[in-house]
C-alpha cells in the first residue's frame, strides 16, 4: 500500500476532504506573513516614524520572512502530491503569479498616471497575499475543469 | 492517447480508490486517465503495467484498444 498523495481540497474550506490541521500546516505562515505587515504598515509604520531604523527594518521585513516560509511549506506540500494534481496546482501557481504582479503593476502605473490617489501606492504585503490567494483559488478552479 | 485501463480494472474488480491506492494516486488521476483527458507520466504507466502484469503498449496505445 503507497502513502496517499497530497490533495489540494485538503486546503480548500468546505470541501470534502478539508483539513484545518494540514491547511494550517500550508498556509499557517501565510496568516503570519497577513497579520505582521497589517500591523507593521498600518498601525506601527506610519505612525512612529520617530522609532530606530533597524527596528522599523526588522518590523518592515517580517512579513518578507514569513512570505518566504509560506513558499517553502507550499513546495513542501506540491512534492507530496500525485503527478495531475502537482501539474493543476503548478498551473495555477503561475497563473496567481502573473496576476497578482499584472494588477500590483497596472495599479503602481494609474497611481502615477494620477488615476487613483497616491494612497494606493503602497502595496501593502497583506494586500499582495490576499491576492495571490484569490488568483489561486481562481486559477486552481480553472485548470482543474479541464480533468474533472 | 486511448487505454483501456477501466477494462481491466474491471477485470480485478477494482474501484478507481482501489486502483489509485495500489499506484499511489488519487481517485481523480485514474480517472482523468480512464477518461483520457490526461496521459500519465511514463513513471506512473510502469507502474500501471507492472500492477496488471502487462507491457504498456497493451495498456495505452494511439488507436483503440
Amino acid at each position: 500500500m503507497n502513502i496517499k498523495p497530497n490533495l489540494p481540497e485538503e486546503i480548500e474550506p468546505g470541501s470534502l476532504h478539508y483539513s484545518f490541521r494540514t491547511d494550517m500546516k500550508v498556509n499557517g505562515w501565510s496568516w503570519v506573513a497577513v497579520l505582521t505587515s497589517f500591523v507593521g504598515e498600518v498601525f506601527w509604520l506610519p505612525h512612529h516614524k520617530d522609532w530606530p531604523v533597524a527596528a522599523r527594518a526588522v518590523i518592515a521585513l517580517v512579513p518578507l520572512l514569513a512570505s518566504l516560509l509560506w513558499v517553502r511549506s507550499v513546495l513542501q506540500w506540491m512534492r507530496g502530491m500525485d503527478e495531475l494534481h502537482r501539474r493543476i496546482t503548478q498551473a495555477a501557481t503561475v497563473f496567481a503569479t502573473v496576476a497578482t504582479l499584472f494588477i500590483v503593476t497596472a495599479l503602481h502605473f494609474l497611481v502615477v498616471a494620477g488615476v487613483f490617489p497616491s494612497r494606493f501606492q503602497s502595496t501593502a504585503g497583506f494586500v499582495v497575499i490576499w491576492l495571490v490567494v484569490c488568483f489561486y483559488i481562481l486559477g486552481h478552479n480553472i485548470f482543474n475543469r479541464r480533468y474533472q | 492517447m486511448k487505454n483501456c485501463l477501466r477494462e481491466l480494472r474491471a477485470g480485478k474488480e477494482w474501484t478507481q480508490s482501489d486502483l489509485a491506492d495500489k499506484v499511489g494516486v488519487s481517485r481523480q488521476t485514474i480517472n482523468a486517465i480512464e477518461t483520457e483527458k490526461y496521459d500519465p507520466s511514463l513513471p506512473l504507466a510502469f507502474k500501471v503495467a507492472k500492477l496488471f502484469k502487462l507491457s504498456i503498449e497493451e495498456i495505452f496505445k494511439h488507436d483503440d484498444c
